[in-house]
């Protein structure tokens, strides 16, 4: 019978031409999406090109070194940095620098690593090394759901709570910072003395949670220094002194804030990239060196630490690149001003923050929008490339990784 | 560090660190303490303002008298003292609901039980006494009797209010939709009319009552009672009608529009928003990240290019928001929607349809933002089904289409699910690009409704993270707006947090299903 015989080859046929097509529709959905995401560069390149491209008149609206160097502009002495896109009527064009908008948002990715850094690494090194297993286990979520926190929540305590609380009380908040680390270090050693049985209750793997009430005591304490302080220290009142002796003028919503703030938003990242590059470093290496005799912090900081490094950097840069684009915590907490000190308890203006003002405003196609765009194109190149380069060597490392475990 | 921290003659174990051991604890323990402090605050500050606080009468030594309720007390500048923070209210009365008061200056304190607090639609709450109640008709009552005639005529102008509510949307909007799609109609127009004239009776039948109110400092004005939203006397209830009262607050707060300048009232629009941008966000983006997810994972040559795409597409993952936002509004609203507009809605040219920003356009904007999230979620979880699960299904006869589609996908659905998860909790969170493309401070109108074609994807929203930006920054009082800011924030916090959670519970669950299994 025909039918018997060609049914299943047909069937087979059919199946074969619908695998063929799926497979086919996959593949152009799938490099399809792909393209649509990397898209993303190529859009922001041929739109900010007409940028440098000379216009009618032979002339090139605006040159790199307009961008980068100091211009000068009627009125003023010396050439200087300005970025003032609109300006009030009467007033001769607009000044477009794109100077003192990388600078604030380097210096305030700079201070944000500058506080999420030492933390994230603290943390990750206890965290490998001296957590017990079951905290470790429920602390690693707990600082994921802290990466999750959004930026706007973040910025509006930032700017509303903390940039308020901090004005009032600079001098605790710079007592803080001197009595907190020697304070912790206090708390060790007063450990260290305490009788047996009520050390065992405090095991150093819960310490995490056991200095909780400690760094509560300290900060009591820090409050009751900080008048005293200020008072023998810087005359009575930190703000005045800063202002005579340093010339610093105090911004309510300044660098710090925006460091303070940000560092909260990126220290988890941190945290995770390099816990993973720490507890993936095989287990007889440290073993070895504790055999021969290190102590645990010993065996961290020359062997595990080391063999981890190039991971713990590129946790670091990752960390980097989400500072450099982190948008509503700068727009919210830094003030918005474009300036260019090294002052840091001034304000200054990010390019994302700028982004996020400006180009609602910007007519498409001028050069106002157009050098936005040019903003956001070098956060993207800055990003991405950090991204990759950090990318690079987590992969290389857990190559070396896999080796030196088959080794050993 | 060459100081030992053991006791001079003892030498054994556990041995001392050394001080960096404990830096490294007391890092970890300052960010779990500084995690917990702003979770407290959220807590604290975003639900305590729902609580009906007692309000206090002061009389001031140089004789004045005030009421109000305490918000807090600070140092007073340049001398010893403190002064205390007061919200008043009564901005029709006095210009400012705040007042400052030295608390050296308070005379006395009390908390008589007959002041009354009302919540008005505008110049926010009025706190004093009721004198007198002065129906449209009937007979002016005064004392206990004036208190139970407002209560009974408010609860009635719920009712009413309800009633018109559904009056619009069951009768008046289907009727103008009616009549809008065919024309002139006689009858339609006539039963417009009359449907009209029957909301505008309900609308006249409750306004006309005036209640007489007195300030603490004995200044007396007529309010009309279809102004008033809730009258109560906070210092004479008892915890449980507090509680009542504070459970009463949140269901508003999560109920109902904002008011007044987004200072007062609730977010429900903003919730709606936000759930809607997100739930069209997923449903854009799930099958194309799968899509690319899948194509990587098991149809691409595993080769350097590969690799190298996927190293690309994880770095997308790092890319500033903000620069998604540039592009949504580069290419989605000026370029797309511009071309859309000249298309098809030229009559309404020069104002914009799509060509401005609005649900569709950010929606698209935050599905390509969560994209790298969800390919490389479902990356994760394909990678972790064994080969040996596809070979055996190849080597049963299936095709590759059959083995993706009833082994390999059904195996990686949690994965998938995971990544989804992941990218709606990203997504709620991101407000910056959504300034870009389509975010707006108020939208009267949600974007789903009884209208053809029903989802209006070019309106403007109302999203909560870019509510709490505008309300904290932008509104005229921010002092007043703070609690319901910080309400707003918790309640983001909460939903990003839950949804985090289902991810961490899932991958968790996923993990120890599949942990066993690996790809050699």
């Amino acid at each position: 019978m025909p039918d018997s015989s060609s049914s299943p080859l047909l069937r087979r046929r059919l199946r074969q031409g619908r695998d063929r097509l799926a497979t086919a529709l996959i593949t152009a959905g799938g490099i399809g999406v792909i393209a649509a995401v990397m898209a993303i560069g190529v859009f922001l390149a041929v739109e900010v090109l007409p940028l440098f491209w000379p216009d009618a008149s032979g002339e090139s609206s605006l040159s790199l070194s307009s961008l980068w160097l100091p211009q000068p502009y009627p009125g003023l002495d010396e050439p200087v940095y300005r970025w003032q896109p609109a300006l009030p009527e009467g007033d001769p064009g607009p000044r477009f620098s794109l100077a003192p908008l990388a600078w604030g948002t380097l210096e305030a990715a700079a201070w944000a690593l500058a506080i999420a850094v030492p933390l994230a690494l603290g943390a990750a090194a206890h965290s490998a090394l001296f957590m017990s297993r079951r905290l470790r286990a429920h602390l690693k979520p707990t600082l994921e759901l802290m990466e999750a926190l959004p930026g706007v929540v973040i910025g509006f305590l930032a700017g509303l709570v903390l940039a308020p609380w901090l004005e009032r009380h600079l001098g605790l908040g710079l007592t803080l910072l001197l009595l907190l680390p020697p304070g912790v270090v206090l708390g060790g050693a007063l450990w260290s003395r305490l009788p047996g049985r009520l050390r065992q209750r405090l095991p150093l793997g819960w310490s995490a949670l056991w200095l909780v009430p400690w760094l509560l005591l300290l900060w009591a304490l820090a409050a009751w220094l900080a008048p005293w302080l200020e008072g023998w220290w810087f005359g009575g009142d930190l703000r005045t002194w800063l202002a005579a002796h340093l010339g610093l003028d105090y911004a309510s919503r300044n660098a710090i804030i925006v460091g303070m703030a940000m560092g909260f938003a990126v220290m988890p990242t941190i945290y995770a990239l390099a816990e993973d590059a720490l507890s993936g470093v095989p287990k007889s290496l440290g073993e070895g060196a504790l055999a021969l005799g290190a102590t645990r912090w010993q065996t961290l900081w020359r062997v595990v630490l080391p063999a981890a490094a190039p991971g713990v950097f590129s946790a670091v840069m990752i960390g980097a690149g989400r500072a450099v684009g982190e948008t509503m915590i700068v727009l919210i907490a830094s003030g918005n001003t474009a300036l260019m000190n090294l002052n840091p308890l001034d304000g200054l203006r990010s390019m994302a923050a700028s982004i996020a003002i400006e180009l609602p405003e910007a007519a498409p196609g001028g050069s106002h929008y157009r050098l936005l765009l040019l903003a956001a194109l070098l956060l993207f190149l800055f990003t991405f490339l950090v991204n990759t380069l950090a990318e690079v060597i987590r992969t290389r490392l857990r190559r070396r990784y896999r080796r030196l475990g088959d080794t050993a | 560090m060459s100081w030992t921290w053991r006791r001079p003659g003892r030498a054994r174990l556990p041995r001392g660190e050394g001080p960096w051991a404990w830096l490294a604890a007391g890092s970890i323990s300052l960010s779990l303490l500084l995690l917990a402090l702003l979770l407290v605050l959220l807590a604290a500050r975003g639900l305590g303002h729902f609580w009906p606080s007692d309000v206090a009468q002061l009389t001031l030594s140089d004789g004045r008298t005030l009421a109000g309720r305490a918000v807090k007390q600070t140092p007073l500048p340049d001398s010893e003292g403190e002064e205390r923070l007061y919200r008043t209210g009564n901005r029709d009365l006095d210009g400012d609901i705040w007042t400052w008061v030295p608390v050296a200056d308070i005379a006395t304190e009390a908390y008589p039980a007959d002041l009354v607090v009302l919540e008005r639609r505008r110049w926010g709450d009025f706190i004093g006494r009721l004198v007198a109640w002065m129906p449209a008709e009937g007979e002016r009552l005064e004392g206990a009797a004036a208190w139970e005639a407002l209560r009974a005529r408010m609860a009635d102008h719920e009712r009413q209010r309800e009633a018109i509510a559904r009056l619009r949307d069951r009768v008046l909007l289907p009727l103008a939709g009616e009549l809008e799609g065919r024309g002139a109609d006689p009858k339609a127009a006539r039963a417009l009319s009359e449907v009209e004239a029957r909301m505008r009776a309900m609308h006249e039948a409750m306004a006309g009552d005036l209640v007489v109110m007195e300030s603490a400092d004995g200044r007396r004005i007529r309010l009309p009672v279809e102004e008033i939203v809730r009258a109560r006397h906070p210092n004479d209830m008892g915890v449980g009608a507090k509680l009542i009262a504070w459970g009463d607050g949140v269901w508003r707060f999560l109920s109902e529009g904002p008011r007044s300048g987004n200072v007062e009232g609730g977010v429900w629009p903003a919730i709606f928003g936000t759930v809607l941008m997100v739930m069209l966000m997923s449903l854009l983006v799930t099958p194309f990240g799968v899509l690319a997810a899948v194509y990587l994972n098991e149809v691409a040559h595993q080769g350097r290019m590969t690799r190298l795409v996927r190293i690309g597409v994880r770095n997308l993952a790092g890319v500033p928001s903000i620069v998604y936002g540039v592009f949504g509004l580069g290419v989605f609203v000026y370029g797309l929607g511009g071309r859309l507009d000249q298309w098809f809605f030229e009559e309404s040219l020069p104002s914009p349809t799509f060509g401005t920003g609005g649900l569709l356009w950010a929606s698209l904007t935050l599905a390509l933002l969560t994209l790298p999230v969800v390919i490389v979620a479902t990356e994760e979880g394909l990678s972790r089904i064994p080969d040996r699960q596809r070979e055996g299904a190849l080597a049963l006869g299936a095709t590759r289409l059959e083995m993706l589609s009833r082994v390999v996908l059904p195996m990686a659905a949690p994965a998938m699910l995971t990544g989804m998860i992941l990218a709606v909790a990203r997504a709620a969170g991101e407000v910056a690009p959504l300034m870009l493309v389509g975010v707006a401070k108020l939208a009267p109108q949600v974007p789903l409704d009884g209208d053809f074609p029903f989802l209006h994807l070019e309106r403007k929203f109302m999203h909560l993270g870019y509510h709490i930006f505008d309300t904290a920054f932008h509104s005229n009082d921010v002092q007043a707006a703070m609690p319901l800011v910080y309400a707003t924030a918790l309640l983001l916090v909460l939903v990003i947090l839950v949804l985090n959670l289902t991810a961490i519970f899932l991958r968790h669950h996923l993990r120890s299903r599949h942990g066993g299994l690996s790809r050699l």
